[in-house]
């Protein structure tokens, strides 16, 4: 079984974009997901995608990386992809027509049901690399829900508890690689005792992996309860009052960056609007 | 014919990301039957990624592992089969129990290999007894036991597999004195009754100088030192290189000796100390100059 996850495995080159204030970071990739959306001309998806290539040779994180998190997520992308090639109606000629059972199901392909599925493909890759590329390689979590919380901190006005929310997310996002390696721990102590994860039917398999889960839980519970102790001995009582010892500052570059981002989405409408070879 | 061959096996973490490490650096070894040995070596050392090869959990970059004289990696879809043969206990193994009770999970591991109830619970009396277990232990929560007897409850789970080979990183650590010998104690009382081979992992010079019948000495992925432990022990400044040091009682002998006490040289456990110490005494002036 293969525990690769994209979330939290920080790949530090020390780049421009590695740099960049978190809320910067946030604020790019809010923008960019609109402008994916907003999106409609094949040369507004081209610039999407020259700005994606952009980012990744200014990080220097190498292609191999960023692929490895997209692996996971073929059979969905695929998927949807086929399901929104066949759900499409439109006016036009289909290409061809499949009767799967008379008078109730038949499969219709259409000129349109294509471009959309390659359509619908595109925004799901440049989204899951775009936003692995910021969120997971370039920014540590800790730095991620510190610009979330600072961003979001206006808030507080309204008693939003937002500082609570960012430690939970920072505790969280903290022990994913930590349960990722407990778990592989302790699956290797129980392959060890002869347990075999793979064969036999779905109950047999779900029934081969309560040797791992129980010990999981029970860890997991020791270490909340450790980690509880652990702030309270440090006198921790929420974000009252509290100081930080790095604070984000904004600087030339990250005005520089927002300004950047702006003009994407920019872009992205001009386009849309002046460019016209597919317009869906 | 040695129970584990290692062939110039090489093993690297991480490979081809920023946070490689080469844990192996073609290494080989055997590991003689019948015997219990010690692999030390400074954290880091590759000392238990190295006993992880022996039962497949980890499979080497390069070079062959040989289990009883088979290359266990000639088939990897049957790599399953080599751990009933080569048994292994990780680190901290209490955090690995899951079952109602002490009984079912000592269990575990010999219901998968598929034996019957009258076997198991033949093995279950067995390896309790090897490792210290109250057979009063057995119908309780394995949670509502104290550390050290769930450490022992994981022990025996393995040990009930009864291997050819049975492997142990750390087994002692983080246990006070008295859980130490038990432990140690026991799997050395196993070790004896069954003939099967122990291979122990461990930083502790004064356990392995007691338990163990030979000794490999590990630094930076590689093998530094291979023998008896007066063999090992007897190198005190190979071993202060690789991090790691004599036996406390060694440096004593070694201090009598620096004074002109006639005193031999492999002394390692405090027995053989006493007795050294006490031959020297009753021995007169002779022997001291």
């Amino acid at each position: 079984m293969s525990l690769d996850i994209t979330l939290g495995q920080y790949y530090d080159t020390k780049s421009l974009i590695h740099r960049l204030d978190p809320r910067t970071k946030l604020f790019f990739v809010i923008i960019y997901i609109v402008a994916i959306f907003v999106a409609k001309e094949i040369m507004a998806f081209a610039f999407l995608a020259l700005v994606l290539i952009t980012t990744i040779i200014v990080s220097r994180v190498p292609l191999r990386v960023i692929f490895k998190g997209l692996k996971p997520l073929t059979v969905i992308i695929i998927f949807t992809a086929i399901l929104n090639m066949f759900i499409t109606k439109a006016q036009s000629e289909p290409l061809f027509s499949v009767t799967i059972i008379p008078n109730a199901w038949t499969l219709t392909l259409y000129k349109e049901g294509l471009i959309n599925a390659g359509i619908l493909a595109l925004r799901i890759i440049l989204l899951i690399l775009q936003t692995s590329l910021f969120f997971s390689y370039a920014t540590t979590p800790i730095e991620l829900t510190d610009g979330l919380e600072m961003s979001l901190s206006p808030l507080k006005k309204i008693k939003v508890p937002v500082h609570e929310f960012a430690m939970m997310m920072t505790i969280a996002l903290r022990f994913i690689p930590t349960l990722v390696d407990e778990t592989s721990k302790i699956m290797n102590a129980q392959k060890a005792r002869g347990a075999d994860f793979s064969s036999g039917g779905l109950i047999k398999k779900a029934k081969a992996l309560i040797p791992i889960i129980i010990p999981l839980f029970i860890s997991s519970f020791r270490r909340a309860e450790e980690l509880a102790t652990a702030m309270e001995c440090r006198c921790y009582h929420g974000g009252d009052g509290r100081t930080r010892m790095k604070k984000l500052k904004m600087k030339a570059r990250d005005y520089t960056g927002l300004l950047l981002t702006l003009s994407i989405l920019a872009g992205v409408i001009l386009l849309n609007l002046y460019t016209s070879i597919y317009s869906i | 014919m040695p129970i584990v061959k290692i062939e110039n096996v090489s093993f690297t973490y991480g490979r081809k990301t920023p946070y490689e490490i080469h844990a192996l650096d073609s290494v080989n070894i055997a590991i003689e039957e019948n015997l219990i040995t010690g692999i030390i070596g400074h954290t880091g050392s590759g000392k238990s990624t190295l006993v992880q090869m022996f039962n497949g959990l980890i499979r080497p970059d390069s070079g062959s592992v040989i289990i009883d004289g088979e290359n266990i990696w000639d088939k990897p879809k049957q790599i399953g089969k080599i751990r009933f043969k080569v048994g292994m206990v990780m680190q901290y193994p209490e955090y690995q129990l899951f079952a109602e009770t002490v009984k079912e999970d000592i269990a575990y591991g010999p219901k998968n290999m598929g034996l019957d109830d009258e076997e198991i619970n033949r093995r279950i009396e067995k390896s309790a007894r090897f490792c210290g277990l109250d057979f009063s232990v057995l119908e309780k929560s394995p949670f509502d036991l104290s550390g050290g007897q769930k450490r022992r409850v994981a022990l025996a789970g393995v040990m009930a597999m009864e291997p050819k080979l049975l492997v142990l990183d750390e087994p002692a650590a983080g246990l006070d004195p008295r859980g130490r010998r038990e432990i140690l104690g026991g799997i050395k009382e196993y070790q004896r009754q069954s003939g099967n081979s122990v291979v122990i992992v461990s930083h502790s010079m004064e356990d392995m100088a007691m338990y163990c019948d030979r000794i490999i000495v590990m630094a930076n992925g590689r093998i530094i030192l291979e023998g008896t432990p007066a063999e090992v022990f007897s190198q005190a400044s190979v071993l202060q290189s690789a991090g790691l040091d004599v036996p406390e009682v060694t440096k004593i002998v070694t201090a009598l000796r620096r004074r002109g006490v006639k005193i031999s040289s492999d002394i390692y456990t405090i027995q053989g100390a006493l007795e050294a110490i006490a031959k020297c005494a009753s021995g007169g002036e002779e022997n001291v100059t």
